[in-house]
């Protein structure tokens, strides 16, 4: 645990995901990208915890960003930090959904609507690319401190993981569980080679 | 209708899915086998919770609105929530393990497959969402944007909505 940490209280989390929830219009990308900018900008969670916390989110059931958010709440406050974030970030945005499809055929025959859904959809691709390049920053900048091989053996796994997903039928939670079974032989295999000398022993 | 079959039934579906649309295919042969919902249905609860705020999971809340009312939306709310806590299982598992090489490699591993990921779905979904140059150049000035942190995304967001407007609205 860092120590350097800030202790949200539970009304900044709950009110944090609530203002989360409903201002990410345009589906799931928008709120993932917003709760990474804001716990990561908060100092809430460092970029490496971010990525670790998302990815364990993956290996267990329900909507993910749930699980995030439940993680986060969990690592800042406990288990009712869990609660607020979790009902902040869920009540008011299924509210909203649910009046949304009350009103859903008259919103969409709106032309002024339909036109910026079609600005606002491919922003969201724009936003899930940056967020894809913030989380690989500090584990290839970690890689490339190990050395060249290091380095190269993280690119491999990224882009096979990549090509698995891009080209075949199997499900991205298995590909993610090939993609860490296959880092551990293969860092094993190449050596971690520090740019600076170690520290000697004295003398 | 039963809400408490209609609360399992939505439960189970989370329960084996993994988020965004991967509990469809349970609700679509539950509901539509016991004559709840129609196929027109399930096309209008997707596109609401592409379109609506919060995780498109949500898209099962629009669902349960639609053959439920307003208890069948608070219904699903419940079934899509408890679930994701089996998360915090996996983490406390990982956080005694943590300190084991093998367990950390197997993690870094995993998190690197989550930025394969990312950028995968991020192509994936542009081939529905982006059909001229005015898309790609909407989606390259978001990046530009969203890679310098200190801009918030809801003015990301509202600048593609008025992009979208003045591209195809005029």
């Amino acid at each position: 645990m860092m120590t350097d940490r800030p202790c949200p209280s539970l009304w900044e989390l709950f009110s944090t995901f609530l203002i989360l929830g409903i201002q990410s219009f345009g589906g799931g990308s928008s709120t993932f990208i917003l709760i990474h900018q804001t716990s990561v900008n908060r100092g809430w969670l460092s970029e490496e915890e971010f990525v670790r916390d998302y990815a364990l989110s993956q290996i267990a059931p329900g909507v993910n960003l749930l699980k995030l958010t439940i993680l986060i709440g969990n690592r800042l406050r406990g288990r009712s930090g869990l609660i607020v974030s979790l009902l902040g970030l869920l009540l008011p945005s299924a509210a909203v959904t649910a009046v949304m499809t009350a009103g859903f055929s008259a919103i969409r025959s709106q032309p002024v609507v339909q036109a910026a859904m079609k600005g606002i959809l491919p922003a969201t691709i724009g936003l899930s690319l940056a967020m894809g390049i913030q989380m690989a920053a500090p584990l290839l900048s970690g890689a490339n401190k190990e050395g060249p091989f290091r380095l190269g053996a993280n690119i491999v796994i990224v882009l096979l993981a990549a090509i698995l997903m891009a080209f075949t039928n199997i499900s991205p939670v298995l590909v993610l569980l090939m993609a860490g079974a296959a880092t551990v032989p293969l860092l094993a295999l190449v050596p971690i080679q520090t740019k600076q000398p170690l520290k000697g022993d004295a003398g | 209708m039963n809400p408490v079959l209609f609360l399992w039934l939505f439960l189970k579906a989370s329960l084996f899915s993994t988020g965004g649309l991967s509990n469809l295919p349970f609700l679509h042969t539950d509901l539509i086998g016991l004559g709840w919902a129609k196929e027109n249905d399930f096309v209008t609860a997707i596109a609401v919770g592409q379109v609506s705020p919060g995780p498109s999971g949500l898209w099962s809340v629009s669902l349960g609105y639609l053959i439920y009312g307003w208890l069948g939306a608070g219904l699903a709310t419940i079934a899509l929530s408890l679930p994701p806590l089996l998360v915090l299982a996996v983490s406390a598992f990982y956080n005694r393990m943590e300190t084991q090489p093998l367990v950390r490699d197997f993690t870094h591993g995993l998190a690197l497959g989550v930025v394969s990921l990312t950028l995968i779905v991020s192509f994936q979904l542009a081939g529905s969402t982006i059909f001229d140059w005015r898309g790609v150049a909407i989606a390259l000035g978001a990046l530009a944007l969203a890679l310098n942190k200190r801009v918030p995304i809801i003015l990301i967001l509202a600048l593609a909505a008025l992009a979208g407007y003045l591209f195809y609205g005029l």
